[in-house]
């Protein structure tokens, strides 16, 4: 059957509205819509959905964003929290979506967002810019990964090594790899000054690591993204930096292959799923 | 109270050979993975959150597959939104029905409820008006269900703060049509029971006789928070006094049903766990059960359907490796 136009359609369309946004629920249709309890209105009994759905998530949303509710603090992160949850609410059937649209809600909500961006305020940037992080974090410890699989030794030739498919590589404004992991070691950093920082971040054996990169190494290892060889990374290096390929394919094999195979940036091509 | 049988008879009785005598299992918690790992506690069996397990490609699923090959596995769904009006979710059944085969889950529950509308998700349980209306539309979806599943759902009456004007159904009476009408199972929640009673000011005893206990193939236990004027389902402390009663009545009428203690929020040490749901032998034994471990109160909030115990704490996992 279909339910659509009946009562029962009507009513949760009402009750879920009353939870999102309590505000416009008029009592008269709660007292025609519920009975009251045995000690309490009806009015009150919907209280208890109301007030646990926004409590509820909001602590999910904490779980999700530990660093970023450290650098905003509880009542400034709850305001932010109560708020995206009202304009974006769960679409999925799992909670692990529920912080997906954080940062770009914060992005878009920003209180300084009709300014030029030169006049904007740093410091919300750098809540952006961690939530980002937080965000990419989050998702990459339950993607789907490598472990149970071969991983490739210092001697599998460039030729059969493709980036392993989870690596993520990220630009920030301002250091929140950084930031984040003085937050997990029980510290309290302050608000650090904006500086570029470029990242890989890769899950090898369930850990998941940040790489800060150089520049030059966070190009390279973009090229080999794109272009899906090792080979045609280095030369494309080469040409960009005005280095001979030798010069180049020498730096590679000296100072950082044996490093990103042994931390994971690498499975062999016959190995991908 | 009912007249205590025996237990090696009373599970001799169970009504329903498809179904296991599992014992007494725990809810399978994030917080609680190394230790599991570590121990290989004695526990009869597990029960696992579904959409924590659904998608996950990480720790979790590893851990849930490292259990499941030496524990029995239950999975336990909360937003399969069996009451919404929305069209089912058949990609979320596919993936349920999946990781039910790969786990080899004894069986599959969620709650008569409904979690969400137009798309949306509360992360709430719900509740269902109970009209003939709501009958005719559940009994077709868990029809459904079953069909992409290949195995009957187990439902779990769920705890509720407010009962609906135009309900004409009481819920043990719907649950029994929905059972006559599907084949489906039971999940009794005893402490739901006992706050839907509270809150609407209705008798546990009446609720317990029209309750259709053959269909029953699982229990669930959990701690509450009375707030005097309510009851708020918090899943956040020992089990009450008096909802150990009913589950001593109770458990007797399902004739042997598999138990499980939840506790989801500030969850205690895997052991205090487990001592709070060994506690039930002593109800199903009727004899004098161990005085209750005292466990630290320190939940700021008082929050129904708690559920950021489902979130895992990634934190922990990450490290950043400085040049």
């Amino acid at each position: 059957m279909t339910a659509d136009g009946g009562s029962l359609s009507k009513v949760q369309r009402w009750m879920m509205s009353a939870l999102i946004a309590p505000g416009r629920v008029d009592g008269e249709s709660v007292t025609e819509t519920f009975l009251p309890g045995a000690q309490l209105d009806a009015a009150s009994c919907l209280g208890i959905y109301q007030r646990s759905y926004i409590i509820r998530l909001r602590i999910c949303l904490m779980g999700q964003f530990p660093a970023t509710l450290h650098a905003l603090g509880e009542d400034l992160f709850c305001d932010f929290a109560d708020e995206y949850l009202r304009t974006c609410p769960s679409d999925s059937y799992t909670l692990y979506e529920l912080g997906r649209r954080f940062a770009a809600w914060m992005e878009e909500n920003r209180p300084d967002r009709d300014l030029h961006p030169e006049e904007r305020e740093p410091w919300v940037d750098f809540m952006i810019d961690l939530a980002t992080y937080e965000r990419m974090l989050f998702h990459l410890f339950d993607a789907p990964g490598h472990e149970g699989k071969p991983w490739p030794s210092i001697q599998t030739p460039d030729n059969e090594l493709i980036l392993l498919p989870g690596l993520v590589l990220a630009q920030f404004r301002f250091p929140v790899a950084w930031y984040y992991h003085e937050v997990r070691a029980g510290k309290s950093p302050l608000y650090p000054a904006p500086v570029q920082q470029l990242v890989a971040i890769v899950r090898k054996d369930f850990q998941t690591t940040t790489f800060p990169l150089s520049p030059f190494h966070f190009r390279f290892l973009t090229s080999i993204q794109r272009l899906g060889s090792i080979d045609a990374a280095l030369e494309e290096m080469a040409l960009w930096c005005g280095r001979s390929l030798a010069d180049v394919q020498s730096s590679w094999i000296a100072d950082v292959r044996q490093g990103w195979i042994t931390a994971g940036f690498f499975i062999r091509r016959n190995d991908q799923d | 109270m009912d007249k205590v049988a025996d237990k090696s008879e009373v599970q001799s009785s169970h009504p329903d050979p498809a179904f296991e005598l599992l014992g007494l299992g725990i809810g399978l918690r994030n917080c609680h993975f190394d230790h599991i790992l570590a121990e290989w506690p004695e526990v009869d069996w597990f029960e696992a959150i579904s959409e924590n397990f659904m998608d996950s490609g990480g720790r979790p699923r590893w851990v849930l597959d490292q259990i499941a090959e030496r524990y029995p596995v239950v999975l336990h769904g909360v937003s399969m939104s069996i009451g919404s009006t929305d069209p089912l979710d058949m990609a979320y059944l596919a993936k349920l029905k999946k990781l039910a085969d790969d786990v080899s889950a004894r069986w599959v529950s969620d709650h008569l409820c409904w979690t969400g509308i137009l798309g949306l998700n509360s992360h709430d349980l719900l509740p269902m008006m109970l009209t003939e209306e709501a009958l005719d539309h559940v009994v077709e979806r868990v029809r459904q269900a079953q069909d992409v599943l290949e195995r009957p759902l187990v439902l779990e009456n769920p705890s509720s703060y407010v009962q609906f004007q135009k309900s004409t159904i009481s819920e043990p009476d719907f649950l029994r049509a929905l059972c006559d009408a599907t084949g489906c199972r039971l999940l009794l929640d005893v402490n739901n029971v006992y706050v839907t009673c509270f809150n609407a000011g209705t008798s546990t005893s009446d609720y317990m006789k029209a309750f259709p206990f053959d269909r029953v193939v699982q229990m669930h236990l959990a701690g509450h928070q009375h707030c005097g004027t309510h009851i708020v389902d918090t899943h956040d402390s020992p089990v009450c006094d008096d909802v150990w009663q009913l589950f001593r009545t109770a458990w007797q009428k399902t004739g042997g049903a598999a138990v499980l203690l939840e506790w989801d929020g500030d969850v205690p040490e895997f052991e205090r766990v487990h001592a709070e749901v060994l506690r039930a032998q002593a109800y199903i034994d009727d004899i004098a059960p161990l005085p209750e471990q005292m466990v630290p109160q320190r939940r700021k909030t008082t929050t129904s359907t708690p559920v950021d115990f489902l979130v895992p704490n990634v934190m922990n996992d990450s490290r950043i490796q400085i040049p």
